[in-house]
């Protein structure tokens, strides 16, 4: 077919009914159309109903059978029903289902036999023997091997987990051992360290700078990478610790104040300062902090260990007291210095921290510097003292005592080259001055070729020329303006208030020189007012002004009849401030004052 | 440190050694000088073991004015002046110098000052007993004997009358004469000539050398 030409063939079909016969004069005689019931035997008898019961058994054993069942049935139909089987059309189906029927029966009996126990029993089949075996094996053996191939993948992958978290976990703590590494790099960099043993101690003492303090000023540094993994790393986490001495914990100031132990209204205008706890600056890292606040207290244990030890030994007149952690001296008759070490631990420190009320004090700070910077002069001294080279058998000191000795210095000479005025004689002149300046107007002159310039107290600088009148003017002026604010400050140290003050007036007589400087206050009660007026030629006027009610030559008024408005104050009446009791302005304006003040 | 006269005050008739300080000190006060704490020379006798050379008397000395200084004179021949530490050397040279223990003078005293002159009366003691009585008299602004010893000579006669000693043969055996500067050298051979001149003086029967 392949070879030969393509041969269209159409397929129809020929006509819709089926040609029975033709007669001889050619009319063709159809078969007449199947009825339902004829069709559906038809159709019926074209299924092959042993093949469908074959699906299940093999084909070879299923002939022969049914036709041996088809016999039997044959002879049974014979037997009692007369008809010609191969004409019934449903034949095969009845015989189809009646051996259906049969299996039926059979596998009833059995099920029933079965049921009872009697006879037989019903086996599992060994799985081995069973035909399903051989097409599960390889089912199971795939799903064995995919599981042990899954386990090794899975372990590969827990195992490389594993590596990957200890690695990482090893980064961790190399990183942790680098930053400890670069802290201790930092912090050799900025502290004095030695290893002693498997320890690294560090030097916070000021011995290299000059010190001559006998305390170690030990710390030790600790290395803190031991902390737990899996509890979070505190913010504040630093792999290096330092520990200090316990005596250096904390922190420390000294306090230097003056003190009056009988008040004086001279000293007016002493600046009472708050003392506040020093912030450590963001940034630094908390060894840092440590270690800064611990040589702090280490200095002012050295300070305050020189000054005692110079108030033990040095002869006054009114010897010096050294209680505890106190250095009292007197200056002044009457005045007292006191200088204290004042170490707070840890936990006092918190105590402080949230004052309820912060105390004035009369801490002075420019003293405490002073005695800082001092001290810190006495180590360099020591320092520049001991220059290198140094004979070995020469006694450490400074260079010219060490001549002493050879050359034959005399007591003279070697005290001279002795430092002969310790910290606390320095201190003391200073609070001398602090309190004298105090007291005074200050002013600097500086006298130079051409001209003067005087700087003032507040830093104003002014410029005098050669004129002796133009120093005298301006002295006159800050006389009187000092007077003025005299009155200003022993208002607020009476109580009273201070109703208005110009340094510079526009009203009254005009001064030749300067101005007329004024002060007006008013007493507690708020009855008198007190009104100052000081020029530099015009000199001092004193005015007092009464209340009303004290004034009987008032002229009545018809708008103010009340009784609270003899509250008001009235005329002003000037004092005859030359005839007034008292050494000085201060102490006469005093008086005026207490005399104006109702007692209690 | 100016020029210095060392000499012995004999011990008054009748008096003893401390009466005799104390009228020496009553005379100063009188004529207005003023104590000025104590002082003190001491001198310690070594005797040279160097092989092969006469054995010679080496002497270590200290005096108060000069507090970090050590004297070491060799008997009539040479000097130096050292620091303190020379003490601990001479101990190191045992087997060179050898402490004569017994030897050690002491001149201890007080120390007045009135204007530019440094009066030190003091008593010499050997082996804590007291042998006599000393005066220096310094007369400070001045290095130059020959420029200030007549000064001195008539300060000294105020208050010790006639027992005032001559020149001290220090600054007249000098090359240079009075002229050459006084230094602490002088004063300390002079007080070692005192020291000897005590020593030789001893009572008869004393075990002292």
């Amino acid at each position: 077919m392949s070879g030969g030409p393509a041969v269209r063939v159409s397929i129809e079909s020929s006509c819709e009914k089926q040609v029975q016969e033709v007669a001889l004069d050619g009319t063709e005689t159809y078969v007449p159309p199947l009825s339902m019931s004829q069709n559906l035997a038809k159709l019926a008898q074209r299924i092959d109903f042993s093949q469908g019961s074959d699906s299940e058994e093999e084909g070879g054993e299923g002939e022969p059978r049914d036709r041996e069942w088809g016999k039997q049935e044959q002879e049974e139909e014979e037997g009692t029903v007369k008809f010609q089987p191969s004409l019934w059309p449903w034949d095969s189906v009845r015989n189809n289902l009646r051996s259906a029927l049969t299996e039926m029966c059979v596998l009833y009996d059995v099920l029933s036999v079965v049921k009872e126990k009697k006879y037989m029993a019903l086996d599992s089949v060994m799985k081995d023997k069973n035909p399903f075996t051989i097409c599960q094996t390889p089912q199971v053996f795939q799903l064995i091997s995919k599981k042990k191939s899954l386990a090794t993948a899975a372990q590969l992958l827990l195992k490389g987990a594993e590596k990957l978290s200890k690695s990482v976990a090893e980064n961790q703590e190399n990183r942790r051992q680098r930053d400890f590494n670069s802290e201790l790099l930092r912090l050799r960099s900025q502290w004095k360290l030695r290893k002693v043993g498997d320890k690294i101690l560090g030097d916070l003492s000021y011995r290299s700078a000059g010190s001559l303090f006998p305390h170690h000023g030990t710390f030790e540094v600790i290395k803190n990478t031991d902390i737990d993994l899996d509890k979070k790393i505190p913010e504040d986490y630093c792999p290096l610790d330092v520990q200090i001495p316990s005596d250096l914990e904390g922190s420390a100031y000294i306090k230097v104040s003056i003190q009056k132990q009988a008040p004086d209204i001279g000293d007016l205008g002493t600046a009472s300062l708050f003392r506040r706890l020093p912030k450590p600056k963001p940034g630094t890292q908390t060894w840092h902090v440590k270690l800064e606040a611990a040589q702090n207290v280490l200095l002012c244990k050295e300070i305050f260990a020189q000054l005692s030890r110079e108030a033990v030994q040095i002869k006054s007149q009114i010897p010096h007291i050294v209680v505890k952690n106190q250095i009292i001296s007197q200056p002044f008759p009457g005045l007292q210095l006191s200088i204290s070490l004042c170490h707070s631990t840890g936990e006092r420190k918190n105590h402080r921290a949230s004052p309820e009320k912060p105390k004035p004090d009369d801490h002075l700070y420019v003293l405490e510097h002073n005695l800082h910077q001092m001290m810190r002069e006495f180590h360099k001294q020591q320092l520049s003292s001991v220059v290198m080279p140094h004979p070995a058998s020469a006694p450490f000191g400074h260079k010219r005592l060490r001549l002493a000795g050879p050359l034959a210095y005399d007591k003279a000479e070697i005290s001279s080259l002795q430092q002969n005025e310790g910290l606390l004689e320095k201190i003391i002149k200073q609070a001398k001055h602090i309190f004298l300046r105090s007291r005074s107007i200050q002013l600097q002159l500086n006298i130079g070729v051409e001209q003067i310039r005087v700087v003032h107290r507040d830093g104003r600088v002014i410029t005098l020329s050669h004129q002796e009148q133009e120093l005298q003017d301006f002295l006159l002026s800050q006389m009187s303006q000092h007077q003025v604010h005299a009155v200003q400050q022993l208002a607020k140290v009476m109580g009273w208030h201070v109703l208005s003050f110009s340094n510079h007036v526009g009203l009254g007589p005009v001064e030749s020189i300067g101005n007329a400087s004024s002060v007006t206050v008013a007493s507690p009660n708020g009855e008198y007012a007190i009104s100052v007026r000081n020029g530099p030629e015009s000199g001092c006027k004193v005015l007092v002004q009464f209340p009303r009610s004290q004034t009987k030559d008032l002229p009545k008024s018809d708008a103010i009849q009340e009784a609270k408005w003899s509250h008001l104050r009235g005329p002003y009446k000037a004092v005859h401030w030359s005839r007034m009791e008292g050494r000085n302005f201060v102490y006469k304006m005093e008086l005026l004052m207490a005399a104006l003040t109702p007692g209690p | 440190m100016g020029v210095t006269c060392v000499c012995q005050v004999p011990v008054a008739e009748g008096k003893s050694v401390q009466q005799t300080v104390d009228i020496l000190h009553k005379k100063l006060e009188q004529l207005g000088a003023v104590k000025q704490g104590s002082f003190c020379v001491d001198c310690e006798t070594y005797t040279g073991n160097v092989s092969g050379q006469p054995s010679k008397l080496l002497y270590v000395m200290h005096n108060s004015e000069t507090p970090l200084s050590c004297m070491a004179l060799f008997e009539g021949g040479p000097c130096l002046v050292a620091d303190a530490n020379f003490d601990v050397l001479m101990v190191k040279l045992k087997t060179h110098f050898q402490n004569a223990k017994g030897h050690k003078v002491e001149c201890r005293g007080s120390r007045y000052r009135y204007c530019d002159f440094l009066i030190k009366v003091g008593t010499v003691t050997m082996s804590s007993s007291a042998r006599g009585i000393s005066v220096e008299v310094e007369y400070c602004p001045c290095v130059v004997p020959g420029d200030c010893w007549n000064l001195m000579k008539e300060f000294m006669q105020s208050f010790l009358g006639p027992s005032v000693p001559e020149l001290p043969s220090v600054f007249a055996a000098k090359p240079e004469g009075l002229f050459a500067p006084a230094d602490c050298v002088d004063t300390m051979t002079q007080y070692l000539e005192l020291f000897n001149k005590l020593r030789k003086l001893q009572i008869p029967g004393s075990n002292v050398r």
